[in-house]
């Protein structure tokens, strides 16, 4: 059964040693001559105006979490589509019932005006 | 399966080193990024233990999706790091007496004796049935109740994380695409019939 | 596929608390501001329906159903009940605070019923599996609600701290979880008790697996080195979510303790007995001496709680039937009394005050005796005077653990409760003795004061008639 899996090692190995590859030649044959000017921090020709690690609004971590509880959803997906067949309709009803509850959610969700984007 | 355990010692290497790195890293942006590498690789040991589910659901769900909420936090909570080391010396005596307890633990009882190969020995092989088959005959069978459950945890997260962080501003100004469809000619030309003035 | 459909009579009562929780939050969407009671109603009414439809399925022999992850036994009948009552109680008691501070949405009321979802399940459960999960369905919701005044900077902080430990916590379980997994390969906790007879209880990892388990029950039920978050949280929370987190969590933690202990780990008890022994005689003795030097009622009553988590394992350390049912007849009665002692602080509160320092409790008498008489009536109880309800709870675990000769553990527990009873003295003193700093009359309305009346005359008249309730108790562990 691994042996399904080999072409995907191999292009991770082959990512791997391209990406690291580029980043050592630039590195070693690429001029250093570094100086003040060229290290400073740069913005579009204005020095910094603040520090780059500024505050998301909180709208985004929302946004993220929906979209973690969407896609462990998905994830329980997979394995029933797989067996559907096998499992008759208790597991089809497991199913409808595990969407219903995250239905129910995602009504919450919508009406709350969680998904809109003010 | 001499390559086997090439690929086996290769992925626990990166992983031992980029948790390593994780915890010691300075910058939390790298940290998280190299928590992205700590899971890739153990979704290559699963792999290699023929779980294929669980490594993909941990690329689909913890790469894919935690790791987002990860950064996003890193990144919105603007966090000093001179400020969160502060503490670290006097803490130090306390943690490290933790930390030599719990490794203490682990090796006394995550070892051969417990876990070793004699105690569990290798299943016999089955022939081809997929993983992801035989988890989902169970999941949605036997463990039913369980499964359920999960799904009101992830209603509940829902609720808490709508009802902790959704704030309406009255003051912010938004597109409605709907009303903008909506619109007829109607709502914004107005035609008037006016009498045409007199040529003077 | 041979796969048996299995019997869905006795999860009823979850199905129904789910149903209704679902129903409630559609119907809560859909709800203006001023109409929103309608929420607080239908979730008085789904636990009041959830009563009357466990209450109908009792049985006295254990169900065992869902491929084993899921047990109806009367102790799970009797908990349940006492869960919804004593959710209904903190529902009504919480309405008017939260009407008073802007708080009065429905998520608080669709939080608690989740909540009472997770530890119905926890009650239920017959696996390590569904132990884990409704233990963080619970825990999750009561988080949340915690953090639910976002405004306000104390409860945030109390929410983060609650749940960065309570995280810690569930990793400690879940760590020792997978140590008893591992050693014996069952999750049921019937399986698991068997093959750890087999096993013999010297087995290093079955003995390191039920370390961390026990720390994450003591951190959840607050036993003392565990305690940390308890203070903080209760003081930190807005006054009705500390009613309802100090009440009916604890009876879903006493379940915990007993179904992870007494149903998976009898074999074991030998060393859960020392564990529970340390948190038991550390909790009394610490929760009563922190409990002196407050000056907040409702962090002082965080140290009594912590104190009577104490007296509640030791019922259970003692492994006899008689303990069990000493520790569950100290639960509900924590539960009924701590009720009471928040409900008052609630009682005495009103839009921009909150009612929480000792001071504000004096000369009560001047202003509503007969709510000073129920606070007597609370504190004597939580203080162990007879013949109140709190004192026959004491003697009952002190029994206990006397009947299995470890008669050391039961002076400590008189003389740390003798200690104890100087600070809830106190308060009776401020009530009695000490002229009112503040001449408002209290604005509660006629339901709570009616509850709360009854809440106070339930300690003394279960006091006045133990027998029949701690019956009850023995009958359900049987």
């Amino acid at each position: 059964m691994l042996e399904n899996y080999l072409p995907i090692l191999i292009f991770i190995v082959v990512g791997v040693i391209v990406g690291g590859a580029m980043m050592a030649f630039g590195f070693i044959l690429g001029p250093h001559r570094p100086d003040t000017a060229k290290l400073s921090p740069y913005e579009c020709g204005f020095e910094a105006f603040e520090d780059s690690r500024m505050k998301f609004d909180v709208r985004f971590y929302l946004v993220a979490i929906l979209f973690i509880i969407f896609d462990l959803e998905i994830a329980f997906l997979f394995p029933w589509a797989i067996v559907l067949k096998d499992i008759g309709l208790f597991g089809f009803s497991a199913m409808m019932l595990f969407l219903g509850i995250l239905v129910i959610g995602f009504i919450y969700e919508w009406k709350k005006g969680a998904l809109q984007w003010e | 399966m001499a390559f086997e355990q090439i690929v086996f010692y290769a992925f626990s290497a990166v992983l031992v080193f980029s948790a390593g790195v994780v915890i010691t890293v300075r910058n939390p942006v790298h940290a998280a990024l190299f928590l992205v590498l700590c899971f890739f690789s153990t979704a290559g040991l699963w792999l290699l233990l023929r779980a294929e589910f669980l490594a993909i659901a941990l690329v689909l769900v913890y790469v894919g999706a935690v790791m987002v909420l990860f950064l996003f936090v890193v990144m919105m909570l603007d966090i000093n790091i001179a400020v969160v080391r502060q503490g670290f010396a006097r803490y130090l005596a306390v943690g490290g007496v933790v930390a030599i307890l719990l490794i203490a633990v682990m090796a006394m009882v995550v070892g051969g004796d417990y876990f070793g190969l004699e105690r569990t020995p290798v299943p016999e092989p089955i022939g081809e049935v997929s993983n992801t088959r035989l988890l989902g005959l169970q999941l949605y069978t036997d463990y039913v109740y369980p499964f359920e459950i999960a799904s009101v945890i992830l209603l509940v997260a829902i609720i808490a994380a709508i009802a902790l962080t959704l704030r309406r501003r009255p003051d912010s100004r938004y597109q409605e695409p709907g009303r903008q469809v909506e619109v007829r000619r109607g709502d914004r030309v107005r035609l008037v019939s006016m009498k045409s003035e007199e040529r003077r | 596929m041979n796969f048996e459909t299995p019997d869905f009579l006795p999860v009823v009562p979850e199905l129904f608390v789910l149903g209704m929780a679902c129903l409630i939050l559609v119907v809560d969407l859909f709800l203006s501001d001023r109409s929103r009671v309608v929420t607080y109603l239908m979730s008085q009414a789904t636990l009041v329906g959830a009563l009357v439809v466990t209450l109908g399925l009792s049985s006295p022999i254990a169900q065992v159903t869902m491929n084993g992850t899921f047990v109806l036994d009367p102790m799970a009948t009797l908990l349940k009940s006492v869960v919804y009552i004593a959710s209904f109680v903190a529902f009504l008691y919480a309405k008017d605070y939260l009407r008073a501070r802007s708080l009065f949405k429905g998520e608080f009321f669709l939080l608690g019923l989740f909540a009472v979802l997770g530890m119905m399940v926890l009650i239920s459960a017959h696996s390590m599996l569904t132990v884990y999960l409704g233990l963080e369905l619970m825990s999750l919701s009561l988080y949340a609600m915690v953090a639910l005044q976002r405004n306000s900077a104390t409860a945030s902080e109390a929410a983060m701290k609650y749940f960065i430990l309570g995280a810690m916590a569930s990793a400690m379980l879940l760590y020792g979880m997978s140590m008893l997994y591992g050693a014996t390969g069952t999750l049921d906790l019937g399986e698991l008790g068997a093959r750890v007879q087999g096993a013999g209880p010297s087995s290093l990892v079955l003995v390191f697996g039920l370390v961390f388990l026990i720390v994450g029950i003591a951190f959840k039920l607050g036993a003392v080195p565990f305690h940390m978050w308890v203070p903080d949280v209760y003081h930190g929370a807005p006054t009705a979510v500390t009613l309802f987190v100090s009440s009916a969590p604890k009876l879903a933690a006493f379940a915990m303790l007993m179904r992870l202990l007494v149903d998976g780990l009898p074999g074991l008890h030998g060393h859960w007995q020392d564990m529970l022994i340390l948190l038991a005689v550390l909790s009394v003795a610490l929760g009563n001496v922190l409990a002196i030097a407050q000056a907040n009622i409702k962090r002082l009553l965080a140290y009594s709680g912590i104190s009577h988590v104490g007296f509640l394992l030791m019922g259970v350390l003692a492994g006899t039937p008689e303990g069990y049912a000493a520790g569950m007849y100290y639960a509900i009665a924590y539960v009924i009394m701590t009720l009471g002692g928040f409900g008052m602080v609630i009682l005495m509160s009103r839009a921009g005050f909150e009612a929480d320092r000792l001071e504000d409790y004096k000369g009560l008498n001047e202003r509503s005796p007969w709510f000073a008489l129920m606070m007597l009536i609370l504190m004597f109880s939580m203080a162990g005077v007879p013949p109140f309800l709190g004192f026959w709870a004491k003697l009952a675990v002190l029994e206990a653990v006397v009947s299995i000769d470890l008669i050391w553990v039961a002076v400590v527990a008189v003389v740390f409760s003798v200690i104890g009873a100087f600070y809830y003295l106190r308060v009776v003193k401020y009530m009695y003795f000490d002229k009112p700093e503040d001449e408002h009359s209290l604005v509660a309305g006629s339901d709570l004061r009616f509850l709360l009346s009854a809440n106070g005359l339930a300690v003394l008249g279960l006091g006045i008639f133990p027998g029949s309730l701690l019956a009850l108790c023995a009958s359900a562990i049987g």
